[in-house]
């Protein structure tokens, strides 16, 4: 016999979408389950905030349950293309509000207050220290632009004098590194 | 249980994806697509994000060594790191501390990088004791300075010394470019 965890994607949208408001918890919860990570990348890559991904997440599920549940959604298989249509339109409308309340903050307040977002908990960042301590300096330099000054590879490439090509390799090697010696504790030289 | 992906995405791609280097459009719709119907892929995503989220972390709490360039200097500054410059010229020398509430001491190493792309940073203590060798390290030729990083956590562990840095350009011919000298005094002095 299936269980909801065996089920896929559109089982369960065609189960929420089939009973009535509340008669389908389990499959309710899967999706959610299973959307919820995903939408929340998506949001993190695009509006690079931990907080407006969130946001984006809690959004994002209600239309799709609400539009399953009300029998909208036109094809319950293709379930996984309606999360992330529904996202990248609330993702573009939350954009645009976080814009406006940028343009507000400029033109009233004086923004020089930031703060740290939450660390990674289920990440080692100590381990992460460590193993960062260890790359090449270009390498160290390329990923530290990458993930935390979020520049691109041709912006990196510009400011290091080398080829975005080059830079991607260098950043697909220092991830490497970073993964193994995070998982080993050795580093591949 | 869920069927494994038959198509998985590459790691590089994923990286690539993440880093916005993908083209807007088919490349980058494509990946999505991917990515919201499959778990398995979506899942190696969430681990590369969290590596990339544990890195930004670490500069946030001024846990990074090392080189660093103008644009994450700023980047640091403006995310409200408690950063304390040292700036340098060849043959300077330059009494630095670290002090309450620092996250970071950067020293700005100035010299003539015009004929070179690359240089080694080596910094020794006292009786010419290694205390740190940066090799290969890129620069920024409009800017005409190299960055040092150092955690002031770490500094704040040093006793008082001297330190000599030398910049020389990196590969076969050795060219130096430039002496510098900190004298350190340590943050609380030995009882």
């Amino acid at each position: 016999m299936l269980t909801i965890a065996d089920s896929t994607d559109a089982d369960l949208a065609r189960a929420v979408a089939a009973r009535g408001p509340g008669s389908a918890e389990a499959a309710e919860s899967e999706l959610y389950r299973r959307f919820a990570p995903r939408v929340r990348l998506y949001g993190l890559r695009h509006l690079r905030d931990e907080d407006a991904a969130r946001d984006l997440v809690q959004q994002v599920m209600l239309v799709t349950i609400e539009k399953l549940r009300g029998g909208s959604v036109r094809d319950v298989d293709q379930i996984a293309s309606f999360v992330l249509g529904v996202s990248r339109s609330m993702a573009k409308d939350l954009k645009r509000l976080e814009r406006r309340r940028e343009k507000l903050l400029e033109a009233f307040t004086v923004p020089d207050i930031v703060e740290a977002p939450m660390g990674d908990t289920t990440l080692d960042v100590g381990r992460l220290e460590t193993c960062l301590a260890r790359l090449a300096e270009r390498e160290r330099m390329v990923v530290l632009l990458t993930f935390y000054a979020e520049r691109t590879s041709g912006e990196v490439g510009k400011e290091l004098g080398v080829k975005d090509g080059n830079v991607r390799v260098i950043r697909h090697r220092a991830i490497e590194r970073l993964r193994t010696c995070m998982t080993s504790g050795e580093v591949v030289q | 249980m869920m069927p494994r992906c038959q198509a998985p995405i590459s790691d590089g791609t994923l990286l690539d994806y993440w880093a916005h280097d993908l083209a807007d459009g088919d490349e980058t719709g494509h990946v999505e697509e991917h990515l919201f119907a499959c778990g398995d892929c979506s899942a190696r995503l969430h681990r590369l994000a969290a590596l990339g989220t544990g890195l930004a972390t670490l500069v946030r709490q001024g846990r990074v060594s090392g080189i660093v360039s103008r644009t994450l200097l700023n980047r640091m500054q403006r995310d409200g790191l408690h950063i304390r410059m040292y700036s340098l010229v060849p043959g300077e020398t330059v009494p630095c501390a670290v002090f309450p509430g620092d996250d970071l001491i950067v020293t700005a190493l100035r010299a003539d990088f015009s004929a070179v792309e690359a240089v080694t940073l080596s910094v020794t203590g006292p009786g010419d004791s290694p205390f740190s060798q940066l090799d290969n390290v890129p620069v920024s030729r409009p800017d005409g300075e190299v960055l040092w990083a150092t955690s002031a956590a770490v500094v704040r562990q040093m006793s008082s010394m001297r330190l000599q840095l030398t910049l020389a350009s990196a590969g076969a011919t050795r060219t130096e470019l430039g002496r510098y000298v900190l004298e350190h005094s340590a943050s609380t002095p030995p009882s």
